[in-house]
This record gives C-alpha cells, sequence and structure tokens, in this order.
C-alpha cells in the first residue's frame, strides 16, 4: 500500500527554513520561480522550506510514535541526531564486532531502529549498506497562483543589556540589534509513504521483523504524519515565529501500489488527483482511498488509517 | 520507472549483488527497455547560484564559496516532461511482466532525477510503433548526437549511458545527448518511430 498526501498550508511571518547568517542577518530559504514578462524569463525568488527540514520533523515525530508504541528506536536517532549508522563508530552501538555480510548488517539496523527502517540509512564504509528511505517529502513552495504574493522580509529586532558603566570596555554594546527574514506564503507540498518497505530488507532477504511488528511499525508511520502536521511542529524558530495560520486543505490517497497526489501548488490539483485515480480504478481494477478536506485536516487522516486498518495493514 | 515496476512484483530489492559491484536493482527491468528519452516544454533556465558552503567538523570549521549552475523550470507556468519508454513486444512478452504492468508502474512514477525530486504523473499513453530509416527528421525528444547535424536551439550535455548498467556510474560511459528547445531539425542516418505529431530518434 502507497499513501499520497497533498497538504496546502498557509504560514504568515514565519521562519520555517533559515539557511545563512551574514552577520546580524539571518536568511530565510529562498528558490527561484520563474515568470514570464513581454514574452521574457525573469527569475524571481520565494520564500520556501526545504524536504530536508520537513523530513526532519517527521522523523522525529517518528521517534516520539515509536517509542510511544515500544517500538525500538537507536540511541542516536532517540536523540533526534539522525546519523543513520553512517560509519563504523555509529554502527557499533548496534552490534560490535561489525559483520562483514550485508544482509546482517541491514537486518541489525532494522531490528534496533524504526528510524531507520523507515527514514533509509547508508552505511558508508566496508561493505556499503544502503537503504533507500520509505518515506518521500518535496519542498513546501508557494501555490503558482499566488506565488508572486509571496514575500520574505526583514524584521528587526533588538535585545537589550543593563550595563554598568564601569564594566563597560571599548565598543561593547548595550542594544544589539539583529534581523530575521521572514517568509510569508500560502505553501504547498507533497509527502509520500510506501507501507510495504517497512520492516522489509532491500537487499532481498524478506521481512526482517515479524508481521505484527510490521503492522506496528505502519501505524507509528501514519501516526506521525498525523502528529507532525496536527501540531504544526516543523521547521525552525518555533519558539518565536510560530507561523500563524494553518493547514487550509489536505488531500490523502492510498493505493496498492505508487501514486502520488497532483502537487498542491496547482490550483486544480484535487480535481486532477481524482481522475488519475479513476483511470487506476478502471484500467487496472485497482482500489483506492481518497479523501480531501478544507476543513478539518485530523479527520482525513483518521479515515485514511481506518482504511488501511479495515485493509489488515496496521 | 523500476521502483514502481518492482513494487508490482512484490520485490523490494533495491540493491543487486552487495557484495562485489553493487548496483541498482532497475539493472532488472534495463534489457526490457529498448529506449527512453525525454521531452521538456518550456525552456529551462539554467543560472548560478552563489552558495556558501561551511563545513564543521569537530571543532575545525571550513568555509568556501562556489558556484552552483542549475537548471530551474518551475514558476508561473505548467511545466512538464514527457518521458517516452520504447518497449519491444517479444521481451516483455517472455519477462515476467505484462505491457500492463508497465502502463501502471508508468501512472506510478514518483521520483525522478539525480536527487530524486517527487513528482505525480499526470498521463500515461500507449501505443505502438514502427522503426524506419529516414535521413532526415524533426523532433522535440532528446537523442543522442554523435554523426548528426542539428538545425535549431537545444542543450548538449554528456551523459551515463543507462544501457550499459544502472547504479555503479564510476567507470560507465558517456554519451553526447542533445535536448531540443521546442522541435529541432535533424539529418543523418536515422533511425526513428512516430509518436503522434512527431518523431522520436
Ligand atoms: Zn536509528
Amino acid at each position: 500500500m502507497f499513501l499520497s498526501v497533498g497538504v496546502r498550508f498557509e504560514a504568515n511571518v514565519e521562519a520555517l527554513n533559515m539557511v545563512e547568517t551574514a552577520g546580524n542577518y539571518t536568511k530565510h530559504r529562498r528558490v527561484p520561480y520563474l515568470v514570464e514578462e513581454d514574452g521574457k524569463l525573469k527569475t524571481v525568488y520565494v520564500p520556501a522550506i526545504s524536504g530536508e527540514s520537513l523530513a526532519h520533523a517527521y522523523q522525529w515525530s517518528l521517534v516520539k510514535e515509536a517509542l510511544g508504541m515500544n517500538l525500538p528506536v537507536c540511541e542516536d536517532c532517540a536523540k533526534g541526531e539522525f546519523f543513520k549508522s553512517m560509519n563504523k563508530a555509529h554502527l557499533k552501538k548496534k552490534i560490535d564486532p561489525i559483520p562483514d555480510d550485508s544482509k546482517k548488517i541491514e537486518a541489525t539496523i532494522i531490528k534496533s531502529c524504526v528510524i531507520e527502517d523507515v527514514g533509509g540509512f547508508l552505511y558508508a564504509e566496508k561493505p556499503p549498506v544502503r537503504r533507500s528511505s520509505a518515506f518521500q517529502v518535496s519542498y513546501a513552495l508557494p501555490i503558482k497562483s499566488m506565488a508572486l504574493f509571496a514575500t520574505a522580509e526583514p524584521q528587526l529586532h533588538a535585545r537589550h543589556a543593563q550595563m554598568d558603566a564601569k564594566g563597560k570596555k571599548g565598543n561593547v554594546s548595550e542594544q544589539m540589534i539583529y534581523y530575521v527574514e521572514t517568509g510569508t506564503a500560502l505553501y504547498g507540498f507533497t509527502f509520500n509513504l510506501d507501507l510495504d518497505a517497512i520492516g522489509v530488507s532491500s537487499l532481498g532477504a524478506g521481512p526482517i521483523v515479524p508481521e505484527e511488528e510490521i503492522r506496528a511499525r505502519r501505524e507509528a508511520s501514519l501516526k506521525a504524519l498525523f502528529r507532525m502536521l496536527s501540531s504544526a511542529q516543523f521547521g525552525a524558530k518555533l519558539s518565536r515565529f510560530f507561523p500563524v495560520g494553518g493547514i487550509t486543505e489536505l488531500t490523502v490517497v492510498v493505493t496498492e501500489h505508487p501514486f502520488v497526489v497532483t502537487s498542491p501548488i496547482y490550483d486544480s490539483y484535487i480535481e486532477r488527483t481524482k481522475k488519475r485515480l479513476e483511470v487506476i480504478k478502471e484500467a487496472f481494477r485497482e482500489e483506492y482511498f481518497f479523501d480531501s478536506t478544507n476543513e478539518v485536516p485530523e479527520e482525513v487522516l483518521r479515515k485514511a488509517i481506518e482504511y488501511l486498518k479495515e485493509k489488515g495493514y496496521v | 520507472m523500476a521502483y514502481p515496476l518492482l513494487h508490482i512484483a512484490g520485490d523490494r530489492t533495491e540493491t543487486l549483488e552487495p557484495k562485489r559491484n553493487a548496483r541498482s536493482s532497475a539493472d532488472r527491468i534495463r534489457p526490457l527497455i529498448e529506449w527512453t528519452t525525454l521531452k521538456v516544454s518550456g525552456k529551462p533556465r539554467v543560472y548560478g547560484s552563489i552558495l556558501k558552503i561551511n563545513r564543521l567538523h569537530r571543532g575545525s570549521v571550513e568555509s568556501a564559496v562556489t558556484s552552483f549552475p542549475m537548471a530551474v523550470m518551475y514558476g508561473e507556468s505548467d511545466y512538464t516532461l514527457t518521458l517516452l519508454y520504447l518497449l519491444n513486444d517479444d521481451l516483455i512478452r517472455a519477462s515476467e511482466f505484462s505491457v500492463k504492468d508497465f502502463e501502471r508502474a508508468a501512472w506510478g512514477i514518483s521520483r525522478i532525477g539525480s536527487r530524486e525530486s517527487v513528482i505525480s504523473v499526470e498521463s500515461v499513453e500507449l501505443g505502438k510503433g514502427r522503426i524506419m530509416e529516414k535521413e532526415i527528421a524533426e523532433t522535440a525528444y532528446a537523442f543522442p548526437l554523435t554523426g548528426k547535424k542539428v538545425q535549431g536551439n537545444g542543450v548538449v550535455q554528456g551523459v551515463i549511458d543507462w544501457k550499459e548498467g544502472i547504479g555503479n556510474y564510476s567507470k560507465a560511459r558517456i554519451m553526447v545527448m542533445f535536448y531540443p528547445e521546442g522541435k529541432v531539425k535533424v539529418e543523418g542516418r536515422l533511425r526513428v518511430i512516430d509518436v503522434g505529431e512527431e518523431v522520436v530518434l
């Protein structure tokens, strides 16, 4: 089973993805958008949130869901440090001595950590062992029809300190000013989850953990998405720049084999997704789950999980 | 294409022969595909952004500025890529897959490119084609440039020859491909196949 989710959310004055600091100026991540003006292509920069940033948030949600369900999470991942058994030093925490059989290495990692099972890993030593992530996430980009209204605007802030005149040395200042570039946009992004990949070897060795635990791991993966979206716990600087707004639209599709919702950056994405699903049903006799809302996103996510429960998938 | 196709087959293998020279399991379906190419709607723009690379490693900080040119094609218009897969009926019949499996897999292509961006397939068409010899043709699809004369604009790029194997690219041969901007006129000893209004070389 393959889950694909399209999310639209409004975020005003957010600092969800900052990229670099030049002096006292912290920049928001931006991407170029091509627009046509008098028959010529012009590049405009719009605020964006990287897929890496969203993926980190998702995996952090997954840590909490997995631990809450008594599923294994390794020491590194439990701290939110997703090293993913990248070298001997990190893999040794899971198995010591390290075997030279890639299948044994893979099995050890999958058994000991749900995050690396779902989020993939790369052990970059001899023998190298890799596993693709079972979930995929796009960048969050301003939706096309309103992209030109998306802005990134620096906000001036000041930090004050009371200083003893005697203690004042040279050019130490009592006031420090700094700028945080904030973005405002209606964003869209896509999230996919290949449920069949969970708990199963990517080296052709079949299921690595018992069927019952695979179902539990799938459930944790779904709940993690639920919680990440519902709590808006993704991106950075949430403590002072929590975005004003929220999810405006959410579309969830579950199909037997891979199928990706039309990107929510297009205004017609719901209609287009529905039409494409009809083809899948007609031509390939494949059942599917589809639901979409601009009201209560939690309700749609709940229904999707219920559908998968009925199918015996979680 | 390999990812959704192997998903349909219930095969979760993504790395073949992990011990010796690891290859992608896409290599399993490579012999079934005679040729593949693509066309691009609109004009991608190549631009170079200046990136500051900072690397922190256990206390020592390295910093460098680099220019990172890349093609951009997102923005106001709805840019699309059209992928074309040329399949050989006889080979497919002899394989564990059917043409229908390939058709469903095409709907399931979820990632594309070297960094595997998330995409959605908006339509799939299936047709029969006949290979013909020609000396002159117009095409919008990318083709190997060697031995051909081209009239029109496009981008020339050295790419990995996927027909030699997928996954182990360190020693792979490079072929020179021409990516047309709109349609171009090509002269040479051509093998072409009709696809609707245009041809594929
Ligand atoms: Zn881990």
